[in-house]
């Protein structure tokens, strides 16, 4: 009955082609994990920074979770999507991070991938925007074989965690 | 034994050097001349001293072997680099070519043999080999080397070769002169050229010319060595660099020796003439001083090797000094050469730095000079000479070959050469040019081909990396994603948008066939009759039923009969049961063989009508024809006859008449004997009663007598015997009755005997029969034929009125619109009309679609000229899946049109009546109607796959989908299902069968369970997950802080204030959950129980399911934030702003007119529980009944007794009534104080407080609440109830009374939606009013042109509510609502709205709204004529139909839908949503009133504005001759656009099924508004003729279902309210005793029902007198209350407001009736007449 809080925000992100950005994040767990309150999933605002090389969110992410076990610590993963100047959105990347496993503030940085189409489909995406995308999103935070897949870096999401721990001591589990 | 050994290192040599040798042929010079050396050499051996022979023999071959060492090494070393095959080729060729040369050798030995030392002399072609390779220094470097090996054993032979030559001397000069002029192509050649013509021109000995072929051949294997190894080319390079000095040596040794030897030569002829060619071409050598340079240049360059060579040069000195006679012509040469170089040299050594200049300007410190400047020429020069800049031109080949005069290809010669690395021309010529200037002209890198020798392109063409499978798994797979702007509904078939999915429908439309149309002449509807009836006769002649059914009756009668004979034959051996069961199947083809016939006779009638029919109608169609004088139509019928034999048809119709008699006698004989049973029953039945009665008579006689007697003796006799005879008297009496019942018993009647068969008749019906239905006998047989044949008269030739008709045919134009999902796709060309009225269009077209078919229709339209009329209008059926373009077939589909046409000319038009003739009788009428031909089917792709759309909607995209479609359960619908155990149960209870493949996966799933073994075994995917869980799952539902955490972040409504969890959960309160978890249990027995309230349960029900439904689809939009949710930006002030304020300062101050200043709102949050208030503001009310006067009216009296007007008032100044106003809003009241007389001023605030559910001052808490704000007009009635008169001077003791006398009912949400209320509200005051009046002297409103009646009635209140502090409202999701509508329709409707709206921001306009699925639906769509309610057929007249509909709506309950549907916007329902859920607000009732109204066809419009105190709403506008009538549908009342009074105040538009009207008058108040919507001045239509109406159907329902109220249910719930309300009447009064007065009830009872048909308005006088008749004794002070039903609270609610029972005195009585009256689907009117009375003393 161990119980993590999780409140941060996702400060923003940066790195990115370019900074007319938004960002669908979720948070996946375990099976023996339990949300007592506060939203899994969610999606920012567009933020276009006129003058700054990053765009800022901060979206705030408040959850807190009741689990039976430590299998399956939550783990946050993004979808970066950017928005042209037709106000048409496109993916720009995905990317995945545990949540600290100790508690205090965390500052942490998720750096993104993106796929990377056939030729034809990179010529297309210059001229006309959109992008290849999964077809099965729960890849970002699967371990299965990805290493056929051709990706692009992409920037990075920056993360501002405070993460709450309670009574993980009575289980013998120290953080 | 030397010659083979020196083949032999010749071979060896041509395996190197191939190209030599296998060009035999190329270069035969070269062969013949190393034959023509061995020869001389073999020769020479025989003629030279053997000793010295072998000597140098020995030591050439000495050479010779380490050359071939050497060369086997090098071969080695290339074998390892060059390609198998290619030395596989090599050594082949070598091959050949050795056993070639040794055949060649063979010979040539032998022609040697002959030709001897001719034949040798004729070989000066070394001297031209020797050119190649002395035109380098090295070369030349080498050749005296190797020269100086041979000098000696040269020299020895001198004389003799010298001889030797001379002996032929006239065939070497010209030789040699050809030589030199073969080799002109180079200047550098000229020396060698000269030094190799010196050599033969001074040896010309054979021994000399051998020596030189040694030499040759040495130089030869010189260069291969060179150009082989690199360690041996420093060695080279030593040699070359102590060539020179060695030569210095040798040319001052061979100078002095040649001088001698030259002496000797002297003479010689051939000398002379040699001596004048050299010359010359020394001469040419000598002034190329560029070469002399290069030629010093190069030899000295490597200056520290110098003196190795030196060294080594010390170490050969042997050779160079053991040289003696060395050949002089080349030394000769070189003299003269060395001679320059000397110069050169000596010029060379100057000193560098000239002292001279020095010397002249003397020894000073400084001088000055000039700028040494070197002219850019010189600098040039002197680069030029520096540097050498190699040429990119390329070289020819030829240059780059050594000795070879032609490079070769081995490429051509079908080797396989390797391919070269790709190296740019220009590097390759700059490279090229620059190894031809090395000093052995780069032979080494040249192969044969003259290209550099490079090694193969080492780069495979093909990877070496094996190749990688390109198949992406399913997992890691990406989809191309288009940049999206927006998501589409559901209408879009999936995946069309992304391109995956193209979905195509073939539309077909071929040809159209008119049946009948407008422009038919007589002669066509003739025609076209003539072909149907022949098309029908046709099919039947083929289908033939006749003859099939009378070989049907044949069959039948033959096994009957066949049957019957069987049955004779076997009576006696049959049991009882096979007779029977062989009787009744004779019975059933008896029966069959009936039943058979009478078909066949239709059949056969209807053959022989139909042959008649169309006789018929030829006949008229000729008689048409001949009017016309023309022929319009090409039918023509001809009629076959088939006579037949006359004597065959009688004995045939004999047969069948007699067969037929014979068949109706049995079956009479049949009946008969049935029918003869029952009469024989009958008549006995009769005989008995006959009996009986007779019997009965006789008995009743005696009786009657014997009974006369027993009373006369009853008289005389005691009383003892009377009993006894009382007994028999009694007995008898009871059987006199029954005689008597007997008797009067009915007769039967006499039964008939049935008929005896007559046959006669019989057989005149059947003959009757058959004359009718059968061709007679020798009647000819006819066979009608229809034909085209016919001509058509030319136009011309016919009549005028006919003429005209053709043209108008001629100009007629089809075109068929396509239209898919009410959308026009595509349409047909226009197409003329045939004078045969048909149309082909053949025309396919693709529709590619992305929308989910929902129509196909096509709209036929006729053209005629510019404008295009419609036709008619059909609708294609959305194929199957299964139906695509290939296996379609052409439908053909009826259409008609109502439309009528009528024509001058002979066109008959449609719809209008016409005959065929003047004379004929009949009229008829014909619509154009027609077939059109077409097909719709799904389209097919080039490779003939279908584009059809998948079946489910869903998209089965990931693999999660796709286990679920592995789940059995999910597959028979029971994802939920947990409970196996019941599954199974249920399973073996419905005895499914397991067979059946639907319940296959059931079978699998519950087949482990049959066994019951075990737990089943899962694979887990987390394994030992439970063997690390810290607690289990049950722990975490026993956490009550989880719980309540949980249930925080649900928002439900207990805890959704709770901002506070406490940390541990013992500090959470045991009770916590209690009201929550009794609200569930709660729940749970709602859904179960059903009461008393039960139907009206089920309405809740179902707005609770839609609500629920409702509530999930808004909930998430409801979360979803906007900008202004998240930005607050206050305006920035500008200067206007400024102005304004400064402005305010300016006006005039008016204190005694304050203004209400715009407040700040307060947000939910900063919100303390107790704080919110409802200020209620009362100003005033006027023309408030008064109370009759006490002495006057003694009982209790009415206000409607019109004639007894109260002109005598209380003179005495005892006020006529003292009003007050109590408001009560969640059971706090507060009061004004009391006013005096009808129309008092109160100017009072009232405060209550607002209680909001759990404190939460939400907009979405608050909307729920559901309270109302009730303000109750009371009189204040003081009573004295001072008992004892002597105290009146010391003693006050009163009573003070309330009497009720209207109240005003406001819903909380109203208020709080609007934000405040103000005006002038009329009071609702009930029907009758005991004790009261109105003071018609006063007058309320007053006003002139309202009737006196109307205005004397109400009673008005002005006041103003609002809430302290303002609370922010709700505002209503913004969101865009997808919606069913064309996209363009919407569009307009929006700007068309924006339009509006900026031009009168405050009215209220709308052109859609959200139905409950949450899609927008234009208005129109809601308005349809639909039929009232049954009951409506009661009333009389017009206005009572009105007046009805209007009550009906007004009954079913108003519930805002803030409360249905609270936190959202304003959803409409239909009429029947509606009515199902019994609830509704403004908008329903309004909605549902005009297509009351509709229905009743009236005209009527629902108006969309804005009342009091409403707020936005909506009113139904009537028109009714000119009138205009505003109804409230939620009272039901009726106000005239003129009335003052009116709640509306300001119309924003009118809207009906078939339009929108904006109200665009400069005033919005009705009562100075224009109604009539077609001035375009006023009212600003939606479709216009800009935007025609695209005729938008209706959501409403067909019609609307009513069932007729439950009778049972309607009294149960009267007497329920009747109990409740005594019971609570008694509750609140507890502290007094409430006596009830059964008789004021009971009369009240019999008043209620009327006030119910009057629909509570007007109530007849002398019910009203009785109930003051009876009352005459009491003060009676009484109403009642009528309320729609929405629950037992409410009404209790309404009573309690007010205030009857709070009399707080013991002697009074009360009286309460109540009268539920249903109507149709449960709307139900409720009565409830309380009143009180007190006895007056």
């Amino acid at each position: 009955m161990a119980e993590v809080h999780v409140i941060g925000q996702i400060v923003g992100a940066s790195g990115f082609p370019d900074h007319s950005l938004f960002c669908k994040w979720g948070i996946n767990t375990g099976g023996a994990w339990k949300i007592l309150a506060g939203l899994r999933e969610g999606q920012t605002q567009v933020d276009n920074p006129q003058n700054h090389e990053a765009a800022f969110f901060g979206h705030p992410i408040d959850i807190h979770f009741a689990t039976k076990g430590i299998q399956g610590w939550p783990r946050i993963h993004f979808q970066v999507w950017h928005q042209d100047q037709f106000g048409r959105n496109e993916l720009y990347g995905y990317g995945f991070c545990h949540i600290p496993t100790s508690p205090g503030t965390h500052e942490i940085d998720c750096p993104t991938w993106r796929p990377t189409g056939s030729f034809m489909e990179t010529v297309s995406q210059h001229f006309l925007g959109g992008g290849p995308q999964l077809k099965n999103p729960d890849l970002i935070y699967s371990g299965a074989d990805r290493y056929r897949l051709h990706t692009i870096a992409m920037g990075k999401v920056h993360l501002r965690l405070g993460v709450i721990l309670r009574n993980f001591d009575k289980f013998g589990i120290e953080c | 034994m030397e010659g083979r050994s020196r083949r032999r290192g010749r071979q060896k040599d041509q395996l190197l050097e191939r190209g030599e040798d296998v060009d035999g042929i190329s270069n035969p010079s070269m062969d013949s001349e190393t034959e023509a050396a061995y020869q001389t050499f073999s020769q020479t051996e025989g003629e030279s001293s053997a000793a010295e022979m072998a000597e140098e023999a020995a030591e050439a071959e000495h050479l010779v072997k380490d050359l071939k060492t050497r060369r086997r090494q090098r071969k080695k070393a290339l074998s390892k680099l060059t390609s198998p095959k290619e030395d596989v080729a090599g050594e082949l060729k070598s091959m050949r070519s050795t056993s070639r040369q040794r055949v060649e050798d063979t010979i040539r030995e032998e022609e040697m043999a002959t030709l001897s030392a001719e034949e040798t002399t004729t070989a000066p072609i070394p001297p031209a080999t020797e050119d190649g390779l002395a035109t380098l220094p090295t070369d030349e470097s080498i050749l005296p080397t190797e020269e100086e090996i041979k000098a000696t054993e040269a020299s020895k032979e001198e004389a003799e070769s010298i001889e030797r030559a001379e002996a032929a001397p006239s065939a070497e000069p010209p030789d040699t002169e050809r030589s030199t002029k073969e080799q002109p192509g180079t200047p550098r050649a000229a020396p060698t050229g000269a030094e190799a013509g010196s050599k033969p021109f001074g040896q010309s000995s054979m021994r000399a010319r051998m020596k030189e072929r040694l030499a040759k051949a040495k130089e030869e294997a010189e260069g291969e060595i060179e150009k082989e190894a690199r360690e041996e080319r420093d060695r080279q390079r030593s040699l070359r660099a102590q060539q020179p000095d060695s030569r210095y040596d040798a040319v001052t040794e061979a100078e002095l020796e040649r001088t001698t030897e030259e002496k000797q030569r002297q003479l010689r002829l051939r000398w002379e003439k040699r001596g004048q060619a050299p010359p010359s071409d020394k001469m040419t050598y000598m002034p190329t001083a560029e070469e002399a340079f290069d030629f010093f240049t190069r030899v000295w360059e490597p200056e520290p090797e110098e003196k190795k060579d030196e060294d080594k040069e010390e170490e050969e000195p042997k050779p160079s000094t053991s040289k003696t006679d060395a050949d002089e012509e080349e030394t000769e040469a070189r003299k003269e050469a060395k001679k320059d170089e000397d110069v050169e040299k000596a010029e060379d050594e100057k000193p560098l730095l000239d002292d001279a200049d020095y010397d002249e300007e003397g020894y000073g410190p400084t001088a000055v000079r000039r700028a040494n400047i070197t002219s850019p020429d010189k600098l040039q020069e002197a680069e030029d000479k520096l540097l050498f800049i190699p040429p990119l031109i390329a070289r020819p080949a030829s240059e780059k070959v050594q000795e070879q005069l032609e490079p070769r290809f081995l490429e051509e010669e079908g080797f396989y050469v390797g391919v070269r690395p790709a190296v740019s021309a220009r590097n390759k010529n700059k490279m090229e040019n620059r190894l031809l200037r090395e000093p052995d002209k780069g032979k080494q890198w040249f192969g044969e081909d003259g290209e550099m020798i490079v090694f193969p392109d080492p780069l495979r063409p093909t990877p070496s990396r094996p190749p990688m499978p390109e198949e992406v798994e399913p997992y890691l797979e990406t989809v191309f994603k288009k940049a999206v702007m927006r998501e589409f509904d559901s209408r879009y078939i999936d995946g069309v948008l992304d391109g995956s999915g193209r979905y195509q429908l073939d539309v077909d439309v071929n040809s159209i066939m008119f049946t009948h149309h407008h422009l038919f002449s007589r002669e066509h509807v003739l025609a076209t009759r003539l072909t149907q009836l022949f098309t029908q006769y046709t099919q039947r002649r083929s289908k033939n039923m006749v003859n099939f059914l009378t070989d049907k009756l044949r069959a039948l009668k033959s096994s009957s009969l066949h049957l019957q004979e069987y049955i004779l034959g076997h009576k006696g051996e049959m049991s009882v049961v096979d007779r029977t069961n062989y009787e009744k199947r004779l019975q059933d083809y008896k029966f069959e063989i009936r039943q058979t016939r009478s078909v066949r006779d239709r059949e056969e009638q209807m053959d022989r009508s139909l042959i008649k029919n169309i006789i018929r109608t030829w006949k008229e169609l000729r008689s048409v024809r001949e009017q016309q004088h023309c022929t319009n139509t090409p039918v023509k019928l001809q009629i076959l006859k088939e006579t037949v034999d006359k004597a065959q048809d009688e004995t045939q119709w004999q047969m069948d008449l007699e067969d037929e008699v014979e068949e109706a006698r049995e079956e009479h004989a049949d009946n008969y004997a049935r029918k003869m049973l029952i009469c024989n029953e009958q008549m006995e039945k009769w005989e008995k009663q006959q009996a009986a009665k007779r019997d009965a008579e006789k008995k009743l006689k005696t009786g009657r007598r014997g009974s006369k007697a027993s009373k006369a003796s009853k008289g005389s006799k005691g009383s003892k015997q009377g009993s006894r005879t009382d007994l028999q008297d009694e007995l008898g009496e009871a059987e006199m009755e029954r005689y008597q019942e007997i008797l009067n018993e009915e007769d039967l009647p006499k039964p008939d005997a049935p008929e005896e068969f007559d046959e006669n008749a019989a057989r005149d019906q059947i003959k009757a029969k058959f004359m009718s239905i059968r061709r007679r006998p020798g009647e000819a047989k006819l066979y009608p034929e229809l034909s085209n044949t016919m001509t058509v008269t030319p136009t011309s030739d016919c009549p005028r009125g006919e003429q005209n008709r053709r043209e108008e045919v001629s100009r007629c134009k089809l075109f068929v619109k396509v239209l898919f999902n009410n959308k026009e796709v595509s349409r047909t060309g226009n197409r003329p009309l045939s004078q045969e009225f048909r149309v082909t269009f053949g025309q396919i077209y693709n529709l590619r679609i992305v929308q989910w078919p929902e129509s196909i229709k096509f709209q036929i339209y006729e053209t005629q000229g510019l404008s295009a009329r419609f036709l008619a209008e059909l609708y294609a059926a959305i194929p199957e899946a299964s139906v695509t373009s290939q296996s379609v077939q052409l439908e053909e589909m009826e259409f008609s049109s109502d439309e009528k046409l009528e024509f001058g000319h002979d066109a008959v038009g449609s719809g209008v009546p016409f005959k065929f003739d003047a004379t004929a009788s009949i009229l008829v009428t014909l619509m154009t109607s027609g077939t059109i031909s077409t097909s719709v089917a799904w389209g097919v792709n080039e490779d003939g796959q279908p584009l059809v759309p998948p079946v489910s909607q869903s998209s089965v995209t990931n693999l999660f989908a796709a286990m679920k479609k592995m789940d059995p359960l999910a597959a028979i619908g029971a994802t939920g299902v947990v409970n196996m155990e019941k599954l199974s149960k249920w399973f073996q209870e419905s005895r499914l069968d397991p067979n059946d493949p639907a319940n296959a996966d059931l079978i699998y799933l519950l087949g482990s369970r049959s066994g019951e073994s075990g737990p089943r075994e899962f694979f887990r995917l987390e394994q030992l997950q439970e063997e690390f869980d810290l607690c289990s799952e049950a722990d975490f539902a026993a956490n009550r802080r989880f719980q309540m955490l949980s249930l925080r972040d649900r928002e439900v409504a207990e805890f959704r204030t709770a901002k506070m969890v406490p940390p541990f959960e013992r500090e959470i309160p045991r009770d916590a959950f209690a009201e929550y978890e009794r609200k569930q249990r709660e729940e749970d027995r709602q859904k179960q129980i059903d009461d008393l309230e039960g139907v009206r349960q089920a309405h809740s029900r179902y707005v609770q399911k839609i609500r629920e439904q409702v509530i999930m689809r808004f909930r998430l939009a409801s979360h979803q934030k906007r900008l202004e949710d998240m930005v607050v930006e206050e305006a920035v002030p500008n200067i206007a702003m400024l102005g304004i304020s400064l402005m305010r300062l300016s006006e005039p101050r008016r204190p005694l007119k304050p203004l209400r200043k715009e407040r700040k709102k307060v947000t939910a949050q900063a919100i303390k529980g107790d704080e919110v208030r409802i200020l209620v503001n009362i100003i005033r009310a006027t023309n408030i009944p008064i109370r009759k006067s006490q002495s006057l009216a003694a009982g209790g009296t009415t206000t409607r007794e019109l004639d007894r007007k109260p002109t005598i008032r209380n003179i005495a100044g005892e006020t006529m009534v003292h009003p007050y106003v109590e408001v009560m809003f969640q059971r706090n009241t507060v009061r004004t104080s009391a006013g005096d007389g009808p129309n008092p001023s109160f100017n009072e605030e009232l405060e209550l407080p607002l209680k909001a559910p759990n404190d939460d001052f939400s907009p979405n808490a608050l909307q729920g609440v559901q309270d109302y704000i009730y303000l109750n007009l009371f009189d204040e009635v003081v009573v004295d109830i001072l008992e004892d008169d002597r105290e009146r001077e010391t003693a006050v003791h009163q009573r003070l009374e309330k009497k009720w006398l209207g109240n005003i009912r406001i819903p909380f949400s109203t208020i709080y939606l609007n934000g405040k209320i103000d005006g002038t509200f009329r009071i609702s005051t009930p029907a009758v009013l005991l004790g009261y009046t109105y003071d018609h002297t006063q007058g309320g409103g007053g006003d002139a042109d309202m009737p006196m009646e109307q205005s004397e009635e109400i009673t008005f209140l002005s006041l103003f509510i609002t809430i302290e502090p303002p609370l922010i409202q709700p505002e209503a999701v913004k969101e865009r609502f997808d919606t069913n509508e064309d996209e363009k329709l919407m569009q307009f409707a929006e700007r068309w709205q924006e339009d509006l709206q900026s031009l009168h921001p405050r009215r209220h306009y709308k052109t859609s709204v959200i139905d409950v699925n949450g899609k927008n639906v234009f208005l129109t769509r809601y308005f349809k004529a639909l039929k009232p309610p049954p009951e409506i057929e009661g009333k009389a007249n017009e206005t009572q139909q009105n007046d009805f509909a209007a009550r009906y709506v007004s009954l079913i309950p108003f519930v805002s839908d803030s409360v249905v549907f609270p936190g959202l916007c304003d959803i409409w329902s239909t009429c029947d949503q509606f009515l199902q859920m019994l609830a509704g607000d403004e908008e329903e009732h309004a909605v549902l009133l005009t297509n009351l109204f509709l229905g009743l066809g009236r005209k009527a419009y629902l108006l969309l504005g804005s009342a009091i105190p409403e707020g936005t709403t909506a009113y139904v506008l009537t028109e009714d001759s000119g009138e205009y009538y505003i109804w409230n549908s939620a009272t039901g009342k009726r106000y005239s656009v003129h009335d003052n009074y009116c709640p509306l105040q300001s119309v924003g538009c009118l809207v009906n099924n078939e339009n929108v009207w904006a109200n665009v008058h400069q005033y919005e108040k009705p009562s100075q508004m224009d109604f009539n919507v077609n001035s375009t001045a006023s009212w600003r239509p939606f479709f216009g003729r800009s935007n025609p109406s695209p005729g938008l159907g209706s959501i409403q329902p067909e019609a609307l279902i009513y069932h007729s109220p439950n009778k049972n249910y309607v009294l149960d719930l009267q007497e329920k309210i009747e109990q409740m309300l005594k019971n609570k009447i008694m509750e609140w009064r507890s502290r007094y005793i409430t006596r009830w007065n059964r008789h004021c009830t009971q009369i009240m009872r019999r008043l209620l029902p009327k006030l119910e048909e009057n629909c509570g308005c007007a109530m007849e006088q002398q019910d009203l007198g009785e109930l003051e008749e009876s009352f005459r004794s009491y003060k009676v002070s009484g109403f009642p209350v009528n309320v729609p039903f929405v629950d037992l609270n409410t009404i209790v609610e309404a009573v309690f407001s007010t205030g009857v029972h709070s009399q707080e005195t013991s002697d009074i009585e009360f009286a309460l009736a109540v009268y539920v009256h249903g109507y149709s689907n449960n709307v139900l009117s409720i009565w409830i007449y309380v009143a009180s009375l007190v006895r007056l003393r």
